[in-house]
């Protein structure tokens, strides 16, 4: 009886999740499975748009994509760390208003706030450039339009999804552990090493999959700040979908990205304790 | 360009003779409110889909189309003329009713399958009296192949090429280079794309020295691909922005940039930059000609759902205060085939004239070579896109 109760409680998740995450996949996989710039679901099947996926220069937007993904999470994750730490250990004073300054951005548009970003970067009349040559009459140039453009946005907007998971990662850390570690002479390092981080890891973990996924589908940072300077694999998606009207060849691509998201984020997942994580 | 004399107001304003038609369906309205019959209701009856470039979807419009006719309407912008007409093609004609497309989709595609109404010409041929010159009937563009039926009512049009900043080059002296401009070694690194995809296409086309809208040898597919390729390598930046493309040019960053013209130029022009200065050369490969003129065709989608308020909005879109509204849809400033009429070109100060280099149009026009289907898309297309694959 109360097997046959929760059956009926995950229905509605159950059919949820088949009709918006599952068919759409079906769909998208058997599109990636027609001729090249066809519509019709119903000719025969091939493997073309795959091999033109290996062949015709897509190597260099999925590298992009991944090198950026994993670029920002390292980059979020030391970042996130010492702020994590120093929100936890200050909780109640003042970090509330840090944790909502964090915060807040997340309520505004992505594509808003890279484009201030990109106002903030301009060369010239930008509000740093500008700035410095009126207050010190210092010139200088500008990463805007460059790779490294694209990797400050991508931390920018990715930082809050490294953040929260780490801070519930880092309040699952007994102050008493470290205290009896220290005792017992582990130097700062042995303790970030052997108590904190283990402790820690499935926030961390947590935060680094959100990360990683948001990231390897973020088209705006490269459009926005980087000028085009590399193109990321959803803008070739993007490209096959709508100028190219060619969908199998976009549905081939998009089922080889969610390859490689499921290549890093099962593996990553079956490792995190998420009964710990949520303290039952 | 020169304006036409004005036209006795019932043919001036297509509106006037239909006002009796909204006054009737008003009272109608009032009618059935009266017999119970919610507003929102009959609203909801007369609501038209938009299938559109950007300037029909500006909310003062639809605003004004609402408190003139009780009619709502609902928009989506495209992303390009081909997206939107294989989303036709694939069924979409029961979600739409009015589809605004460059101009030779109705022609070649849309009418010879069925995608579209006809109009009736006694209602609709009159408003081209009211327009340019250049739209007399029989206007080609705007007629089924067989000149029998009559597919849409053309509005926006202008010269769509590049734009320079002309502090740095004199636009006399960017008109004669034309598209050489950006096979000078000089400019490398010092120009900008919209990435306007299709219309990239076209331009790197004039730039190699071959005609767009013709069917193109294997040398001349080898010659694309080694200019697309240039081209885009040699591009500080590339962005589906024109706003940052005029923001760059503004802070030096590059001096000039393709797909532009006045739609990208008018609204920082209006605003006093008038250092943005839009571009059609005095010549080029396609029939001697290096400009593109496009003019937007608007047409009734065959969706039975809505056909007479669809008629009624193609029609009331030609009203000066309508077509006042498209031409600064928006917030851009851009030329319709109204302002043939002093009534609407009086609408228009001098600085916004300016904005839109009123006073060169007609030289404009006549330099470029109407807008077409591209033959062989697909492989230029493809040409492109991995020329932007590899830039990085």
């Amino acid at each position: 009886m109360k097997q046959r109760a929760g059956y009926l409680f995950m229905a509605p998740v159950a059919l949820f999740l088949l009709v918006g995450f599952a068919t759409p996949i079906f769909i998208v996989g058997w599109y990636s499975l027609i001729e090249p710039r066809t519509f019709e679901l119903t000719s025969d099947l091939t493997l073309a748009n795959y091999r033109a996926a290996f062949t015709e220069g897509y190597g260099g937007p999925f590298y992009w994509s991944i090198l950026g993904a994993f670029a920002t999470v390292a980059t979020c994750a030391l970042l996130a760390w010492p702020t994590a730490k120093m929100l936890h250990a200050r909780a109640g004073r003042g970090a509330a208003i840090v944790t909502g300054l964090i915060a807040v951005p997340i309520f505004v548009s992505e594509s808003v706030r890279l484009f201030g970003l990109s106002l903030f970067l301009m060369p010239g009349g930008g509000i740093l450039a500008g700035s410095l040559k009126a207050l010190f009459g210092v010139s200088i140039g500008t990463v805007l339009n460059t790779k490294i453009a694209v990797w400050l946005g991508l931390v920018y907007v990715h930082f809050p999804f490294m953040l929260f998971p780490l801070l519930l990662g880092v309040a699952l850390i007994p102050q008493d552990r470290i205290d009896a570690a220290r005792d017992l002479g582990a130097s700062r390092w042995q303790v970030l090493r052997e108590i904190e981080l283990p402790l820690a890891l499935p926030g961390l973990a947590i935060g680094a999959l959100l990360t990683f996924v948001l990231c390897i589908g973020a088209n705006a940072e490269a459009a926005i700040l980087g000028g085009q300077a590399v193109t990321v694999v959803t803008r070739a998606i993007e490209q096959r979908f709508s100028y190219a009207q060619d969908w199998p060849m976009g549905a081939a691509l998009t089922m080889l990205v969610t390859l490689v998201t499921a290549l890093v984020v099962f593996p990553v997942l079956s490792r995190i304790d998420l009964n710990r994580l949520i303290r039952r | 360009m020169k304006t036409r004399p004005t036209l006795p107001a019932s043919l001036r304003n297509p509106m006037a003779g239909a006002l009796s038609r909204r006054q009737m369906m008003g009272g109608m309205a009032a009618g059935l409110a009266a017999a119970g019959m919610p507003m929102s209701a009959r609203a909801q009856a007369e609501q038209i889909a938009l299938l559109t470039w950007d300037a029909y979807a500006d909310p003062r419009l639809l605003d004004m189309w609402r408190e003139t006719t009780g009619n709502g309407a609902r928009y989506e912008i495209h992303i390009s003329d081909p997206t939107s007409v294989n989303r036709l093609r694939a069924g979409e004609t029961d979600v739409w009713n009015f589809i605004n497309l460059n101009n030779p989709w109705a022609r070649q595609v849309l009418w010879p399958e069925g995608l579209i109404y006809d109009l009736p010409r006694d209602r609709f041929e009159p408003l081209y009296a009211q327009m340019f010159e250049k739209f007399a009937m029989p206007y080609d563009w705007a007629l089924s192949q067989d000149g029998e039926h009559l597919l849409g009512v053309v509005q926006r049009f202008e010269t769509f090429d590049f734009v320079v900043n002309s502090d740095v080059i004199a636009p006399a002296t960017a008109k004669d280079e034309g598209w050489d401009l950006f096979n000078n070694p000089d400019f490398a690194n010092r120009y900008g794309i919209l990435a306007y995809e299709d219309w990239n296409v076209m331009d790197i086309c004039m730039g190699a020295g071959i005609h767009p809208y013709k069917p193109k040898t294997e040398a001349d597919y080898a010659k694309f691909e080694e200019t697309a390729r240039r081209w885009i390598n040699n591009a500080k930046l590339i962005t589906t922005d024109f706003v940052q493309l005029n923001l760059a040019m503004l802070n030096g960053e590059i001096d000039l940039y393709f797909t532009g013209g006045t739609y990208t130029a008018s609204s920082a022009r209006a605003e006093g930059a008038t250092n943005i200065y839009a571009i059609t050369p005095n010549s080029g490969p396609a029939d001697g000609k290096g400009g593109i003129n496009w003019i937007e065709l608007n047409s009734a989608v065959a969706n039975p759902q809505g056909k007479e308020a669809t008629l009624d909005f193609l029609e009331w879109i030609t009203t000066p205060d309508a077509a006042e509204i498209v031409a600064r849809g928006n917030g851009n400033l851009q030329p319709v085939s109204q302002m043939a009429q002093d009534e609407v070109l009086g609408r228009f100060s001098a600085d916004e004239l300016n904005a839109i280099q009123w006073d060169e149009f007609d030289e404009r026009i006549a330099n470029a070579v109407e807008f077409d289907i591209v033959p062989d898309y697909d492989r230029l297309y493809d040409i492109y896109s991995a020329a932007i694959r590899d830039r990085g």
